[in-house]
């Protein structure tokens, strides 16, 4: 076990991005030491291998690498953006894999800029430490590749692709009002590749191994390794380097997860009505994130907290979304205060607000709310029987940031 | 072949679209549009322009795609 940056860091197998992580950040030689050079391979290359591993996006949408690279058009590509928003409040992979292994990543992101032909690549950093440690990686490089950094605010709706863009342009972080591709309008309107942090370092991982040394772990339909960040009820919490299709009980077990409810992907994510049985594959597995929720505390009061946070994170652009969840939030308070029209009131609220936003934000938090309301049936019932609720007090176990809101 | 769409930055609610395309859009709780989302016919295409210049916050439109 390391610890870097009040992350506790552990692997289970082999560790891949995180090769040599126990002895601290790679600088350039030790990169190279651990890694070997990063191979200089054709745009084709690049799809041909993303392809046949199946490699998905490491945000949260899990789309196919090989179809965001077939989606560019042949000429003409502005820019390579490595998305390090990482807004989701839990995870800590991302700024994780910058602090540490920041060449594995600049070695990604220049690769397919290269391979792509584009002039620029753009990292996109909320973290200090992380933003601190590309910028002293890029200085030890020489990659004739213009490579920027620029910080990103920390709100959660900041991190969605078009908002980063709209960040990196100068403009506000925040979703513009028409859905475009980036691959076809992105970076200053034109044909951009965007990806997350942790999918650059894939990348890099699979140009030198190639498909076959690739798939030598992880399952069959998406081999390699995936980056977890688990949190919550856990005696270790932290970020974890695990095969794909690593069984949900066996992350639960090695960091001591106490038994009890468990959210996969964040606060746009879903409460799996069980876990055992389940393995962590995308998109379930989304952005990998884990929090466990334990026995100890009100179910429904913590997914209320949630709620107001989520709430608090809406760009405040579009009404549904807005007036949608703010609606919600006060649904799940009068509904933990046992009073039936609060019930009611969320079911018909979760209907009105998925796709009626710029962005994804009121899709993915009416998900979060209506997988809760799904799972927490029964926590539901004694809430609403009139006997006080569940008896147990709202320990703050899925952690908000700025504790109240 | 064409449906509505609305920019959801721009929208304020005043549900102008509501009252000029009562059987495409409906209003909810709040005064924002939910859109029927069916296709617009050739014959109903003349009506709905008329309502796309008249939003006051030039938020309603035809779908791209
Ligand atoms: S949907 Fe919500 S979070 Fe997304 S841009 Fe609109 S107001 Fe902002
Ligand atoms: S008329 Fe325009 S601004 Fe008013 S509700 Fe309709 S779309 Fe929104």
């Amino acid at each position: 076990m390391t610890t870097l940056q009040d992350t506790r860091v552990r692997v289970i197998g082999e560790p891949r991005l995180l090769a040599g992580f126990d002895l601290g950040r790679l600088d350039r030689q030790r990169h190279h030491w651990t890694h070997g050079t990063q191979p200089d391979l054709t745009r084709e290359t690049y799809t041909r291998l993303a392809e046949s591993v199946g490699l998905r996006g490491r945000g949260g949408a899990a789309f196919p690498v090989a179809l965001k690279l077939a989606d560019l058009p042949a000429r003409g590509i502005a820019a390579v953006v490595v998305n390090g928003a990482e807004s989701e409040p839990v995870s800590r992979k991302d700024r994780l894999l910058l602090t540490v292994a920041p060449h594995l990543v600049l070695d990604g992101a220049v690769g397919l800029a290269r391979a792509l032909g584009a002039p620029h690549v753009l990292i996109a950093v909320h973290d200090a430490v992380a933003a601190t440690s590309v910028r002293e990686a890029i200085v030890e490089r020489d990659d004739g590749v213009a490579i920027e950094v620029s910080d990103t605010p920390g709100r959660f709706v900041a991190g969605e692709a078009r908002a980063v863009l709209s960040a990196l342009e100068g403009g506000p972080a925040v979703p513009p009002g028409r859905r475009v591709l980036p691959t076809r309008k992105g970076y200053h309107r034109r044909p951009t590749f965007l990806s997350n942090v942790e999918t650059f370092a894939q990348l890099a991982v699979l140009a030198r191994l190639g498909s076959k040394g690739f798939s030598s772990t992880g399952l069959i339909s998406e081999p390699g390794t995936q980056l977890l960040t688990i949190a919550g009820a856990v005696r270790q919490p932290g970020v974890i380097e695990t095969p794909t299709g690593v069984p949900l009980d066996t992350v639960l077990q090695f960091a001591g997860a106490e038994p009890g409810p468990v959210l996969l992907g964040g606060y746009h994510g879903r409460w799996p009505a069980r876990t055992d049985g389940l393995t962590l594959q995308r998109p379930d597995a989304s952005a990998g994130i884990i929090l466990a929720l334990g026995s100890d505390t009100c179910p429904l009061g913590e997914v209320h907290r949630v709620a107001g946070w989520l709430a608090s994170q809406s760009a405040g652009q579009c009404g549904p979304c807005v007036f949608g969840l703010a609606a919600l939030v006060d649904d799940f308070g009068r509904l933990v205060r046992g009073e039936p029209a609060g019930w009611h009131d969320a079911q018909r609220h979760l209907g009105l607000v998925p796709g009626r936003g710029a962005c994804a934000h009121p899709d993915g938090s009416a998900r979060f709310l209506a997988s809760a309301l799904e799972v927490f049936g029964e926590d539901v019932r004694l809430h609403l029987g009139g006997g006080g609720g569940c008896g147990r007090p709202v320990r703050g176990v899925l952690p908000v940031p700025g504790g109240e809101w | 072949m064409n449906r509505l769409e609305i920019d959801w930055t721009r929208c304020d609610g005043h549900g102008l679209c509501a009252t000029l395309l009562p059987d495409d859009v409906a209003l909810d709780e709040w005064g924002f549009p939910v859109l029927r989302g069916r296709e617009i016919s050739a014959g109903a295409a003349p009506d709905v322009r008329r309502a796309i210049l008249a939003c006051p916050a030039l938020a309603l439109r035809f779908a791209d795609r």
